[in-house]
């Protein structure tokens, strides 16, 4: 190809691929959502916890708690920050000890009547009134007075109060300075954020309103804020993972340019062949744009390690090239089996597409797509563009003395079983489970964190994430009616200490039914006047004094009873609203629990509820979940494997070609798995799909080597070839080996290991050349 | 002559500092001190306005040492509310005791404050948290007027008036911001609370000899 046709090709490879890029700015939509990965949920109890991962009310709960200085400033900071997020739209409870008296929203004060359990047995009557205005003369004459002054007038008997005191955590923390504090004395807060917890972008953004607004307040210079919750270490293990996975990225690129610099010494060489991978990539995410509404952050992670076998092609390219030879020649004789190579992992990669999961079928196009892309790039681009005048690599020295030392190895024809017995005995071995289920333990949190978190909870009487009750109804007011009927035997739980406190969803809003029977015991307008008149005989109230009490008596007879609808309005309707949720046609209501000690008096609870009521543990059920994910993983493999085999024995056109490649590349999977199992690894996710991408790379290895042209400069070539890949892969996923977050070394840990043994066992199990 | 014409200027500048009391007031003070624990019988009326007549307690209060101070009503009801650590703890007869903060009762803070210091004699303390105002006799009939510096405390409690005479305080009246009106009569006076006090009544009775 001539100079002016070549810059002109090159020209337009870059403008497709700005319009790639171009086009994925516009329309990639990332979705953080840990629930868009996962397979549809098939049980009750992992279709709940699949909405219960984000939305549910425990798991909104951000624990706040704030040191340094002296108990009054303290206090005042926790005051101050109170008062700065109670109008933020971005919070939907805030707490923090101070008696709270706009607990209930101004306009809805007539409702207490109807809220507040008084009613149910204690009418409104003189003997009451007149009980409960001595109260407050004590009241009056004692150092509360202030507190209470300026309520009387309209609720003498306090209700707003009995309220206040319902609403407050069960288990409240020690009150100082008008604040919760805790013993280590750190003022508390708990906040609810009106995001879902597992969204880390939200909670970001939730989380940095709480700091912006610690930071403006007056005297916060020298104090500490501290949070902990589940919201709070989404966006931690996020950002610690990021942080680690992008230097050590940093650190292998500069290896990688440096390795391949050495192996080629061209500059040209090695950026044009970026361009492949390049055009994998956006190919890859220009694909998932135009099939899928949003893509997944975990199937982009997961794609960009697996498209690491489109390294392979342009160094196949790169290595395979005589002195002289242009580059189209080289890669002609290069290409059936390169296209074998392409075509069998793209077809093993389908079994991901039929999977059904959607996390996996977005991987499945990601890397059909860019693995096409860059070996046809490859192929019918790149070797347009390659300069004319290369060395072959085939006359150095050292790779010479390297073939010929491969060649002199033995190859006895045991090592299959032997390796296979080893695999066998280490296997059978190994201790501990097997596998992986729980993937929260792949991002561990810091110790220091889970202990801080746990003293916060435990001071808080914050409620446990794991464990859920469940009430289940046709309608809302099925379950705030089913709510109410449990609270005496929740109640009595808590009295056995099975339970810290339960906190059931009718304890913010009664139904309708008991709100229109508290409506009837309330007295009219003329009866309560005359009884507040009798009750007041020989008290020094001013007898006008009640107008305010009477007025709002008088209305709550009149009020529409209070629904989920119109409380959401209000801060504590979001509260509600967070615990009551619309599925399928019928309602669930979600108790949260605080100090599980007894799970089973609490699983007796749903004894003889026919279902409706159902004790839910959100650790076995994500697990359970984790379980059937991978029972998906390992059916696609399963075919997977299958069209492996039959796409390479057809295109070898022989069995006994097919089992030189295929066997050492099994063998090798199966080695790393037993080996890690050994070391007392146990299998994730994460490793599966290290493996496969292992297996991605061994494929080739299996396959160059099994190619015998009988020609030693090719064969040299070919070596060449594969110490490049092999090291470039080594030098990758070995720095990830090093990683401190288990999902990294679990995936360069898999790889590294998977790319020696692949290495090893082609070259040991590839057929001599003195056998053809 | 730069001399002479600075001074006055120093004068008016030092003058706008935090009035010190008058040294005849801080020895007033340091003189009504007295050794922990230290007991006093009260009779408190009140005149609040949602009362049409005033509300009336009497029992003793006491200053247990530290900032921690006791005020125990024996009519008409029994109850206790003891103040340690900023916090209130309230007990009454039959109830299980109810604590807040002493942040929550502003009224509270100021008694604390005016009370520990005057028992105490510790005039620098009284100083802190008031404006202090002496007029009278302080070998005679005495009153100390002590303003608020705390704008959110001023905000509740307006002022604060002590009668004594010679080395014995004999009332205390706390005037609220929004009109309602506390006056203690201490030690011997306690016994002379009238069943229907009047707020002119009290004052005659606070501004009498013993």
């Amino acid at each position: 190809m001539r100079r002016g046709a070549r810059a002109t090709l090159l020209i337009a490879w870059l403008l497709v691929l700005a319009g790639l890029g171009w086009m994925v700015s516009q329309r990639l939509k990332i979705s953080t959502d840990l629930r868009s990965f996962m397979p549809a949920p098939t049980t009750p109890d992992q279709r709940l916890l699949m909405e219960q991962v984000g939305d549910g009310p425990g798991s909104r709960l951000l624990l706040l708690s704030i040191s340094g200085q002296s108990d009054a400033q303290l206090a005042a900071l926790s005051q101050g920050l109170a008062t700065a997020l109670k109008n933020d739209k971005r919070y939907s409870q805030i707490l923090n000890g101070s008696f709270d008296l706009g607990a209930l929203d101004a306009s809805l004060l007539p409702y207490r009547y109807l809220l507040s359990p008084t009613l149910d047995t204690q009418p409104l009557d003189e003997a009451y009134l007149a009980d409960q205005l001595q109260q407050r003369l004590d009241d009056l004459s004692s150092p509360a007075a202030s507190l209470l002054k300026g309520l009387l007038p309209r609720d003498p008997t306090l209700e707003v109060l009995k309220l206040a005191e319902l609403w407050a955590p069960a288990k409240s923390p020690e009150v100082r300075e008008g604040v919760w504090f805790s013993p280590q004395n750190e003022a508390l807060l708990l906040v609810q954020t009106v995001a879902a917890g597992f969204d880390p972008g939200a909670q970001q953004r939730a989380i940095d309103g709480i700091q912006q607004a610690f930071h403006a307040l007056p005297g916060s210079a020298g104090a500490k804020l501290e949070l902990s919750g589940p919201g709070y270490f989404s966006v931690v293990v996020g950002a610690q993972t990021r942080h680690q996975a992008d230097w050590i990225g940093r650190i292998s690129t500069v290896g990688f340019i440096a390795l391949l610099l050495l192996a080629y010494r061209s500059f040209s060489s090695l950026l044009l062949s970026a361009l492949p991978i390049a055009s994998a990539a956006l190919a890859g995410i220009a694909a998932l744009t135009v099939a899928f509404s949003e893509v997944h952050g975990i199937t982009l992670a997961f794609g960009f390690t697996l498209l690491g076998v489109a390294q392979e092609y342009p160094i196949r390219v790169l290595s395979h090239r005589r002195a002289g030879e242009d580059a189209v020649q080289s890669v002609r004789a290069l290409w059936p089996l390169l296209l074998t190579a392409i075509a069998s992992a793209c077809i093993a990669y389908l079994a991901f597409y039929a999977s059904g999961v959607n996390g996996l079928k977005q991987l499945a196009v990601f890397t059909i797509v860019g693995l096409l892309v860059a070996g046809f790039s490859t192929r019918y681009l790149l070797s347009h563009l390659l300069p004319v005048r290369v060395r072959d690599v085939a006359d150095m020295r050292w790779l010479a003395k390297a073939r010929a030392f491969v060649d002199r190895l033995p190859r006895p024809r045991w090592i299959p079983l032997v390796v296979a017995l080893a695999i066998v005995l280490m296997l059978a071995f190994a201790r501990g489970s097997f596998w992986q289920n729980n993937l929260a333990a792949l991002t561990p949190l810091p110790q220091d964190m889970l202990q801080h978190d746990a003293r916060l909870r435990e001071a808080l009487g914050a409620p446990d994430v794991r464990y859920l009750l469940v009430l289940q109804a046709s309608s809302e007011q099925g379950v705030l009616a089913l709510s109410e009927q449990l609270q005496s035997q929740v109640d009595a739980l808590v009295a056995k200490h099975a339970v810290d406190a339960l906190e059931l969803p009718s304890r913010y809003l009664p139904t309708v039914a008991l709100q229109q029977a508290r409506q009837q015991k309330l007295p009219d307008r003329a009866t309560l006047q005359q009884s507040l008149h009798e009750a007041l005989q020989g008290l020094p109230f001013r007898p006008d004094l009640f107008q305010s009490f009477l007025d709002d008596v008088q209305a709550a007879r009149a009020l529409p009873p209070l629904t989920p609808e119109r409380y959401a309005q209000t801060p504590l309707g979001q509260r509600l609203a967070a615990m009551l949720v619309q599925r399928d046609g019928h309602w669930l209501g979600l108790g949260t629990i605080s100090g599980v000690h007894d799970v089973a008096a609490l699983q007796a609870l749903g004894e003889n509820s026919h279902g409706t009521v159902r004790l839910l543990d959100l650790k076995a059920a994500s697990e359970s979940l984790v379980v059937d994910y991978r029972t998906r993983i390992l059916q696609a493999l399963l075919i997977a494997a299958v069209l492996l085999v039959l796409t390479i024995t057809i295109s070898l056109r022989s069995l006994r070609r097919a089992w030189h490649v295929l066997a050492p590349m099994t063998l090798a999977t199966f080695l790393v798995l037993a080996v890690e199992r050994v070391a007392g690894v146990e299998i994730s996710l994460f490793h599966l799909v290290a493996l496969i991408l292992a297996g991605g790379l061994g494929l080739h290895y299996a396959l160059f080597f099994e190619r015998d042209t009988g020609d030693p400069a090719e064969q040299r070539r070919t070596l060449h070839a594969t110490i490049v890949c092999v090291l470039s892969a080594l030098l990758v996923f070995g720095m990830l080996a090093w990683a401190t977050i288990p999902v990294l070394r679990a995936i360069g840990l898999t790889v590294s290991l998977g790319v020696a043994f692949h290495f090893c066992l082609s070259i040991l199990m590839a057929p001599h050349a003195s056998e053809d | 002559m730069l001399l002479s014409l600075l001074l006055p200027l120093w004068a008016s500048a030092s003058a706008s500092e935090p009035a010190a009391a008058s040294s005849s007031a801080q020895a007033l003070i340091t003189a009504l001190g007295q050794p922990a624990p230290a007991h006093t019988a009260f009779a408190e009326a009140r005149f609040l306005q949602v009362l049409a007549r005033p509300l009336v307690v009497s029992g003793q209060l006491s200053w247990l040492g530290g900032d921690q101070l006791q005020r125990r009503v024996d009519h008409p009801q029994q109850e206790t509310a003891t103040i340690a650590n900023g916090e209130v703890t309230q007990q009454r007869v039959g109830k299980s005791p109810r604590h807040f903060s002493l942040k929550r009762a502003p009224q509270l803070q100021v008694l604390l404050d005016s009370f520990v210091a005057l028992l105490s004699g510790d005039a620098g303390r009284l100083q802190q948290a008031f404006e202090i105002r002496q007029t009278g006799d302080a070998a005679a009939a005495w009153t100390l007027t002590l303003l608020p510096r705390d704008a959110k405390v001023a905000k509740t409690v307006a002022s604060i008036t002590i009668d004594g005479y010679a080395k014995e305080s004999r009332c205390m009246h706390m005037q609220e911001a929004d009109g309602d009106l506390a006056i203690d009569l201490l030690g011997a006076l306690a016994a002379k609370m009238p069943a229907q006090p009047t707020r002119e009544a009290l004052q005659a009775l606070c501004q009498g000899t013993p």
